[in-house]
């Protein structure tokens, strides 16, 4: 219900022909304000749907500006939950939470680069490619299952609520969900400002002309097999942190948490969302998977039924998601209005 | 030690034919029009399922089995027919939008069938005695049926004027065109068959398994690495050696660990053939 709040005033921006920074204050200065109007569970389960955002955004990047597509994703997420998961078990020295911010990433962010220099050196198809992540999904799952003295194999693994430690006694718990909500709000929009700034930086001009024409680029003399792998190991780094983060505040992982069923609802939020959009993967994410969890338990059969035709509908009809359909209205409206000015 | 080695033989060899007939489907549409169809997976569950269905309504199983199949084909047919022929030329769309026609078919399977897990009985209990191992009936059966389906195909492809059209349209599509050969229709006849072939791989491996509505996942992605092990386009042979690599190594590694992580290593090392050899084993040459 809450998510409705965001929809109302992005509606509202682009009626206003706001840029997508624009958008961004405007959602993020609503999300800010959110706990002083509502308590209790939203507060408690937006954070999760945060954190599903900045993984719909690690894909965005790959998809929508690399062209690559993974439906492994959830791979990286569950990655980093078992890591910070471990972390809290054996690290003593110092804030397994810390230490587990640092691990999860670095794991999501290693496993990427092999796989992906590893794959994209041989120039192996986009195709194949998308066929090996969802063998990742279901070999990070099953790895999550046999490996139990690990991972408590199905029946998951508890850990802890972090807390913030600035070394000497000012602590900040994030046990209550309040902190927790606005601790994983900055996060989340700070990784939002600085993949921004990725995609709008030559290394993201380079992304996304490899996307339209890889010959071209590779002719220019970019090694173009570097360039995608780099945006595979920050896309794994970015989800593997996100499901860190989200161990943490969720308190349980388990090996569905890698699979393939919430592999394949990243890819959704980020199609619905608009691929070449971070801002609308993010608020696809949030909204969709609010709405999931509001309507699965009014209509839980026909729902995800739902979900699974207005995917086929955006990848045949609205290639560009809801962001482009916006994008694109907007710019036919101010073309209407520079003509007749 | 030796009748160890000569049950480990035999029991790739069940799970080499198994894998084959199970990956038939994908391998007839990836390796002639060129599509993944992701929904393979979905297509295998249906099968699956419309058997039980059949059964539980007290139809025997072998008409249960063709009719599931039948019924696979005809959603094939509309799905090629509405969608997918229009996306001939873009592979990656249609791989997302079979991608699509998975997440579609799971959740009605789930809406009509439910999601309890469901057994279908095993239609011919029993084992054949080789005297130093029991050897499943059914199962054995089934790989004299993979055995007999894939001789079929070698049949319609290299012995009628139907398989000619084809070869033809996979070697040179303009020029098959130009000939007067209707690709439209061919293209429709090879998704409708491979459509066919999945849904019966669903039918016939369903008494040996749990039904849920998410057991073609694994077979797709097992069906894929067999494609792409054995070579894309080497429908026969080329599914054969590719489901004997992967179902020969997934034995051979459940020796010394479970079923599941040998199922982990074998798809990391399909990973590797996948770089080494992306035109897979039998394909000679680099063209891609």
């Amino acid at each position: 219900m809450t998510a409705i709040q965001p929809v109302a005033a992005l509606r509202t921006a682009c009626r206003l022909g706001a840029s997508e920074s624009g958008v961004a204050v405007v959602v993020l200065v609503a999300f800010a304000v959110l706990p002083i109007f509502v308590s209790g569970y939203s507060i408690y389960i937006l954070p999760q749907y945060m954190l599903y955002g900045l993984m719909a955004m690690s894909l965005a990047l790959l998809w929508g500006f690399g062209g690559i597509l993974s439906i492994g994703q959830a791979g990286f997420f569950a990655i980093g939950g078992y890591a910070i998961g471990i972390c809290f078990k054996y690290v003593e020295f110092m804030n397994p939470a810390y230490m587990g911010l640092i691990v999860a990433p670095a794991v999501g962010a290693l496993l990427a680069g092999v796989l992906g220099y590893f794959l994209f050196r041989a120039g192996v198809r986009a195709t194949y490619f998308v066929v090996v992540t969802l063998a990742l999904s279901i070999i990070v799952e099953q790895v999550a299952v046999s490996q139990s003295q690990w991972t408590g194999g199905w029946n998951g693994m508890y850990i802890p609520r972090m807390s913030l430690t600035f070394g000497s006694g000012t602590d900040i718990s994030l046990f209550d969900d309040t902190p927790m909500f606005y601790f994983i709000l900055c996060i989340v929009a700070i990784i939002y400002i600085l993949l921004r700034w990725l995609v709008a930086s030559k290394f993201g001009k380079v992304l996304v002309g490899i996307r339209e024409n890889e010959d071209r680029v590779t002719s220019l003399g970019f090694d173009t097999s570097l360039y995608k792998t780099a945006t595979f190991v920050i896309s794994g780094a970015v989800a593997s942190f996100a499901g860190a983060l989200y161990g943490s505040h969720a308190g349980f992982v388990s090996p569905s948490l890698g699979g393939v069923l919430f592999s394949t609802s990243v890819v959704v939020w980020v199609a619905i969302g608009g691929r070449a959009s971070l801002l609308g993967s993010l608020l696809a994410a949030i909204v969709v998977a609010s709405l999931s969890n509001y309507l699965s338990a009014l209509a839980p059969k026909y729902w995800q039924l739902f979900v699974g035709l207005i995917f086929v509908a955006v990848i045949i009809f609205f290639r560009g998601g809801v962001a482009g359909a916006l994008s694109r209205s907007n710019r036919l409206r101010s073309d209407e209005a520079g003509r007749n000015g | 030690m030796l009748s160890t080695a000569a049950s480990v033989l035999i029991d790739a060899t069940l799970l080499t034919f198994t894998l084959a007939l199970a990956s038939l489907g994908l391998a007839l549409i990836f390796g002639l029009i060129g599509v993944i169809n992701m929904g393979h997976g979905a297509m295998l569950t249906l099968g699956a399922y419309i058997t039980w269905a059949s059964m539980e309504a007290g139809i025997p199983f072998v008409i249960a089995v063709l009719l599931a199949a039948s019924c696979v084909a005809l959603v094939g047919l509309a799905f090629e027919h509405f969608i997918i022929r229009h996306f001939y030329d873009k592979p990656f769309d249609t791989l997302l939008i079979t991608w699509g026609f998975f997440l579609v078919t799971t959740e009605v399977i789930k809406i009509v069938f439910g999601t309890d897990i469901h057994n279908v009985p095993n239609p011919l209990p029993g084992s054949l005695d080789l005297g130093f191992q029991e050897v499943p009936a059914y199962r054995t059966l089934l790989a004299f049926i993979a055995l007999g389906l894939i001789l079929a195909i070698g049949v319609v492809f290299y012995r009628t004027a139907l398989g000619i059209k084809i070869r033809a349209l996979t070697q040179n599509r303009e020029m098959a065109s130009l000939l007067g050969l209707d690709i439209g229709r061919t293209y429709k006849l090879v998704f409708v068959s491979g459509s066919f072939l999945a849904g019966l791989a669903g039918a016939l491996i369903s008494p040996m398994l749990s039904i849920d509505p998410y057991i073609g996942m694994v077979f797709l992605v097992r069906a894929f690495f067999v494609v792409i092990v054995g070579g894309i386009g080497q429908i026969l042979g080329g599914t054969l050696i590719g489901s004997f690599i992967i179902g020969g190594s997934e034995t051979f590694f459940a020796i010394f660990s479970t079923q599941t992580f040998a199922q982990t290593i074998v798809f990391a090392l399909a990973i590797l053939v996948l770089r080494f050899r992306p035109q897979g084993i039998l394909t000679s040459g680099t063209k891609s």
